[in-house]
């Protein structure tokens, strides 16, 4: 403290050192990238919840990958109308069953991929070898085909056939899940960018902040109305509303009701339906009067009114309207407070421990408030007269719980679990959820799964009149889920643009769907 | 002064050592990844396999060496989620967080010195009351609230600035005045906590007596008492912020390395995380370093190298 | 962070002739004039009137209102605050599942003082004891524990919560171990740094000459000198200990429901925050008030337990030359 001639200028010389460095270095790098404010009127810009892990091809049913690539960068051979429900052509123009086991499909002739290669059988047939066949993991093979091999043969340029082992008379459309990539794609490595034959090719992807894509001149369908799509991602709804109602973005997806997007927001199915799955093996949801009882305890309108704003339906079963086997006789579990009592003491009487816990197994962030809806779900169960324990947990950790094989020694645990049939056909969610071996069902009977097992071999109406039964019989007989809401997206859009969302926007952003507004 | 330096980087090595063995071995009491890779409906072949490509099977002694191993030829994994190079990918994300932090702390301590030095004139005094509320407040607003009404105001009703992203330099606005609220709002505290005392020591009084102005006697004499423990702090508070940006970067969409770690954390993705948390120790141990030499140079007092007097 | 210096200026260092206990035993002596100090300012009497309503409201609030506080009705949700027409219970409106906001307020200030409070505590305890150690023998004893707190200090505390979720269950004392285990280095490094700077001087060296082992000088010179820096530190701390409970709630990795504190109720309110203001700025005021007020409250005590400084206190408002009442002056 002695000297104190010269102080100052030392004392200021750290920050002022500091500060010429920090501005040298903020010049560059990351506030490097132009100025995104006023895009260009030909681009779309697009903020999703989160950055693409990739976008491999063989991921794209993965919901962040597909909705980037699948339709504008890659394109299936079959595709399912969402809306509709049936199959369209796409690089297939036709396809029929050869026999029990083979199918045989004609392709577009006159495509190219990106990369100038002509589109043709061997690129069907290396594209399904790739995706099904192979050690690379993908993500689809486990999803749509299981542990099944398929046969592929090119016959000649636009003819290929498919072999399976069994039967299988939803083969065109798991097909459809597949997109095509040219013969020069890796086979031993994930591509993250690939090449395709769709609308738009990868521009570019400065990592963590934007894919840009722009439109390719040789595509073989019409020309798109955008030049380019621009996607970035925010984590937190609340700021992606924000981006389109300050014109910083023009497509925002995933929205919650309390976002005020206000008119910009634009409603639409998403295909996802919410239910609590309940563990039969554990006292004392494994009576089934229980079970019933929590059917009963939950006020679905009340939820659906209060918390979503009357935009959800009241489910009665795991898949709505529009897929394949989907019961429209079926309506949901009135709520009755005092019946749900009632079959609690019932049970009780018969020697059943209603007191013992039931923990309330529920992902955190999974979709919107959904941590207000379990906490009105364990309050109505209490109401009931149950023991309730709500857990929140992390993805991670919930998926413990979800999937086989199930974490042990937790006692009776219900789940929120929340479906999403990308495909349109019962089975994809009857298989996993039902059967008593399914990745995701705690149980099933010997009946119900000889049921399960003719409707997953069935075809055309007998299909769909075999899967509504299993539907009616999994509430009147099993009774492994209490199932609360069909859920409603929400999109938001900008005044300048015109798109009508589907039950598939958010696994699937067609930008050739999109044009400008007037 | 060099051969302390050395010293210190020398006897960093094994803490560092001990950070990553840590990380390695937390995380892997997280849980397998597999289910997170697989879809839902995997078979358990599917998983053995998943496991077994990724070594995940192997004890945990094995991973670690073949880990070490592979660090040493500067081979720091691949990344489950993307299947980049989990170095390459922390590497990337590393300077966007750290120049948030710099620019932060830079203006931090700045306005910091200002408003500390002016409360400390007359303390107790309307300015200092004032300046210690603002402050105070400032300190105890939690971030992520803060921010999204940042965005709400300043982006949606007024529309000066962008909600969120990196593009131009006004997109640094919202996030700088978010991190910047916790360390103004301490080190304004300090600043004027050493403050006070120095302007009641004899030299500036009699420098006062001799007729120097506020103004003076603040930059002039008292200044350097106050700059010791605030850059100390200032560091420390540097060191928080980059460790500490997460919830600012997941919020403004800033892809630095705190949202890099976090999403790795939650998806599991070991080799990613084992990088990111290496380079941030990395730079946090050479921080420590830099903010224990330049208090020794400011402050001869607790100066690491000299011998008890 | 570190005020490591921080308050070292502020707070006064005894001269090497002074025993450093008198400073402990000013602040005993004069209690009685201490709680009519308190009276005389305000700002301080407001904050500890303030803080003990809090510790009151944390104490028996829960038992009172637990239930109103899970009171749930779908079809009241989200009514506005500041009107008696609902009940007093909704004067400050509800939430989005139609509980009283009162209520909830009232019973998350348990749970968050119960993890502010022993996180600080924990943290204060361990880290400074070491701390104050280390400074004082240095050398290797220094060295190693200041590595260690590197360590902790570059650790992902992120990453810790998740293991502490993953592997135990999300429990209020779960997260305050996460949080004093990361914030044990802070103190640490303070500790260190004033007992380093102490142990050179005369009256810590005339003890030992007297023969007084190392463990005793340092509780009855050490400690009691280096006690107000990391008492203001710890103040500070509890507010820093809050906000980082509600980010760890904000990044999904806290305090899960049902339990509920301000810091999730601040977080869990945020997308509510266009449509329902008060769901998430009420317990942000809960948090910035309660924070402020130990602030004050700690700053005025320093202030007043010191000697040196007490007669600022006894100022008249307006700025003045310094005229010290006589019996105040007096330690």
């Amino acid at each position: 403290m002695s000297s104190s001639k010269l102080p100052i200028a030392r004392a200021l010389k750290w920050p002022a050192l500091a500060s010429v460095a920090v501005l040298g270095l903020s010049g560059c790098t990351v506030a490097n990238s132009d100025d995104g404010g006023a895009a260009a009127a030909d681009t779309v810009r697009v903020v999703l919840s989160q950055e693409p892990p990739t976008l491999e091809a063989c991921e794209s049913n993965l919901t962040s990958t597909g909705v980037v690539v699948r339709s504008n960068v890659t394109e299936p051979l079959i595709e399912r109308n969402p809306t509709t429900g049936g199959l369209e052509p796409k690089l297939a123009t036709e396809w029929k069953a050869t026999s029990d086991t083979e199918w045989t499909l004609k392709l577009r002739e006159g495509v190219t991929f990106q990369d100038g290669t002509p589109f043709n059988a061997e690129a069907a047939a290396f594209t399904i070898d790739r995706a099904v066949n192979s050690k690379l993991g993908c993500n689809v093979e486990g999803y749509v085909f299981g542990d099944d091999e398929l046969a592929v043969k090119a016959v000649d340029a636009t003819t290929l056939t498919v072999t399976t082992a069994e039967p299988d008379p939803i083969l065109p459309l798991r097909l459809s899940f597949l997109e095509v990539v040219p013969t020069s794609t890796s086979t031993t490595e994930k591509v993250r960018q690939p090449v395709g034959t769709g609308p738009y090719k990868i521009d570019s992807w400065d990592a963590g902040q934007k894919i840009t894509l722009s439109s390719w001149d040789g595509y073989w369908g019409d020309k798109p109305a955008y030049a380019k799509a621009e996607y970035q991602w925010r984590s937190e709804s609340s700021v992606r509303a924000a981006m389109v109602t300050s014109g910083e973005a023009d497509v925002a997806m995933g929205l919650s009701p309390d976002d005020n997007i206000g008119d910009l927001g634009v409603d639409y199915p998403n295909n996802e339906t919410v239910a609590l799955r309940m563990d039969a093996n554990e006292a004392p949801l494994n009576d089934i009067r229980i079970r019933q009882a929590v059917n009963f305890a939950i006020d679905k309108e009340g939820i659906v009114n209060s918390l979503y704003q009357g935009k959800h339906q009241v489910a009665a079963q795991l898949v709505p309207e529009g897929i394949v086997g989907h019961n429209s006789s079926l309506s949901g579990w009135p709520f009755d407070l005092e019946k749900a009592k009632s079959l609690v003491a019932e049970a009780k009487a018969d020697g059943v421990d209603t007191s013992k816990q039931i923990s309330l197994v529920v992902r955190s962030a999974q979709f919107p408030k959904i941590t207000e809806l379990a906490q009105v779900l364990q309050e109505q169960l209490s109401q009931a007269g149950l023991n309730v324990k709500l857990k929140m947990l992390e993805t991670s950790q919930h998926l413990t719980y979800q999937v086989r094989p199930f974490a042990e020694d937790e006692g009776a645990v219900a789940l929120m679990t929340q479906h999403g049939n990308q495909a349109g056909d019962a089975a994809f969610t009857v298989d996993q959820y039902m059967l008593s071996t399914g990745a995701q069902s705690y149980f099933g009977t010997p009946e119900f799964d000889a049921m399960i097992k003719k409707a997953d071999a069935a075809s055309g109406e007998d299909r769909k009149k075999a899967f509504e039964e299993i539907f009616a019989y999994q509430n009147d007989k099993v009774v492994q889920f209490a199932h609360i809401s069909h859920q409603t997206g929400i999109l938001g859009l900008a005044k300048s643009l015109t798109y009508k969302p589907n039950s598939s926007s958010g696994d699937e952003l067609r930008i050739s769907e999109m044009t400008p507004a007037n | 002064m060099l051969i302390y330096l050395r010293k210190r980087i020398v006897s960093s090595a094994l803490p560092l050592v001990v950070v990553i063995v840590g990380v390695f071995a937390l995380a892997r009491m997280t849980g397998n990844p597999a289910s997170l890779y697989l879809p839902l409906n995997a078979t358990q072949q599917m998983r053995d396999d998943f496991t077994a490509r990724n070594g995940l099977d192997q004890p945990l002694l094995v991973q670690m060496a073949d880990y070490f191993g592979g660090v040493l030829r500067l081979d720091f994994g691949q990344s489950l989620r993307t299947g980049q190079d989990a170095a390459a990918m922390a590497l990337r994300a590393f300077p966007a967080t750290l120049q948030l932090a710099a620019t932060t702390m830079v203006l931090a301590v700045l306005l910091a010195l200002v408003v500390g030095c002016w409360a400390a004139l007359k303390p107790n005094g309307v300015a200092d009351r004032i300046s210690s509320f603002i402050s105070m407040a400032a300190a105890s607003i939690p971030d992520f609230w803060l921010a999204i009404v940042g965005i709400w105001v300043f982006a949606i009703t007024l529309g000066w600035l962008p909600t969120s992203g990196v593009s131009g330099a006004s997109a640094w606005v919202l996030p700088i005045a978010t991190l910047l609220l916790r360390p103004f709002g301490v080190l304004v505290q300090i600043v004027r906590g050493s403050m006070v005392s120095a302007l009641s020591e004899p030299y500036i009084k009699l420098a006062r007596s001799r007729g120097a102005g506020d103004l003076r006697v603040v930059t002039h004499h008292a200044l350097r008492n106050a700059a010791a423990p605030a850059l100390t702090v200032a560091g420390d508070l540097t060191v928080g912020l980059v460790n500490g940006a997460v919830v600012v970067e997941t919020i403004f969409g800033w892809p630095g390395i705190g949202k890099l770690m976090i999403d790795s954390i939650l998806q599991r993705d070991f080799a990613v995380l084992q990088a990111a948390v290496l380079l941030t120790a990395v730079a946090i141990f050479a921080l420590n370093i830099l903010i224990d030499m330049g208090y020794a140079l400011l402050d001869a007092r607790v100066r690491p190298v000299t011998v008890k007097a | 962070m570190t005020t490591s210096m921080t308050d070292s200026a502020a707070v006064p260092q005894p001269d090497a002739q002074q025993p450093p206990t008198k400073n402990t035993a000013a602040g005993k002596g004069g209690n009685p004039g201490l709680f009519r100090l308190l009276l005389k300012d305000r700002f301080a009497a407001a904050s500890a009137l303030v803080l003990v309503a809090v510790g009151l409201t944390a104490l028996v609030g829960p038992a009172l209102m637990g239930d109103l506080a899970t009171k749930q009705n779908l079809l009241f949700a989200n009514k506005a605050p500041f009107t008696m027409a609902h009940g007093w219970e909704y004067f400050l409106g509800s939430d989005s599942l139609g509980r009283s906001m009162l209520a909830r307020l009232v019973v998350a200030s348990r749970t968050t003082l119960s993890v502010a409070l022993p996180a600080v505590a924990v943290a204060l305890v361990i880290g400074s004891l070491w701390g104050v150690w280390a400074g004082y023998h240095r050398g290797w004893r220094e060295n190693v524990s200041m590595r260690i707190a590197d360590v902790i200090m570059s650790f992902p505390s992120l990453l810790l919560a998740v293991v502490v979720l993953y592997v135990f269950s999300p429990s209020a004392a779960n997260i305050v171990l996460i949080l004093a285990l990361t914030r044990i280095p802070i103190y640490l490094r303070t500790g260190r740094a004033e007992s380093a700077e102490l142990q050179s001087r005369t009256f810590v060296d005339a003890a030992r000459t007297f023969g007084a082992k190392p463990n005793a000088i340092i509780v009855r010179h050490v400690i009691p000198v280096v006690l107000p820096t990391l008492l203001t530190l710890a103040t500070l701390e509890f507010c820093y200990v809050m906000l980082a409970e509600s980010s760890l709630s904000f990044l999904g990795i806290g305090i899960q429901p049902p339990d509920v504190s301000w810091g999730l109720m601040v977080s869990q309110g945020r997308q509510y925050l266009q449509t329902a203001w008060w769901l998430s700025i009420f317990p942000g005021v809960a948090i910035v008030v309660t924070t402020i007020a130990a602030n004050v409250l700690a700053a005025w005590l320093r202030i007043a337990t010191d000697p040196a400084q007490r007669w600022r206190l006894a100022l008249p408002r307006k700025r003045l030359i310094v005229r010290i009442p006589a019996k105040e002056a007096q330690p």
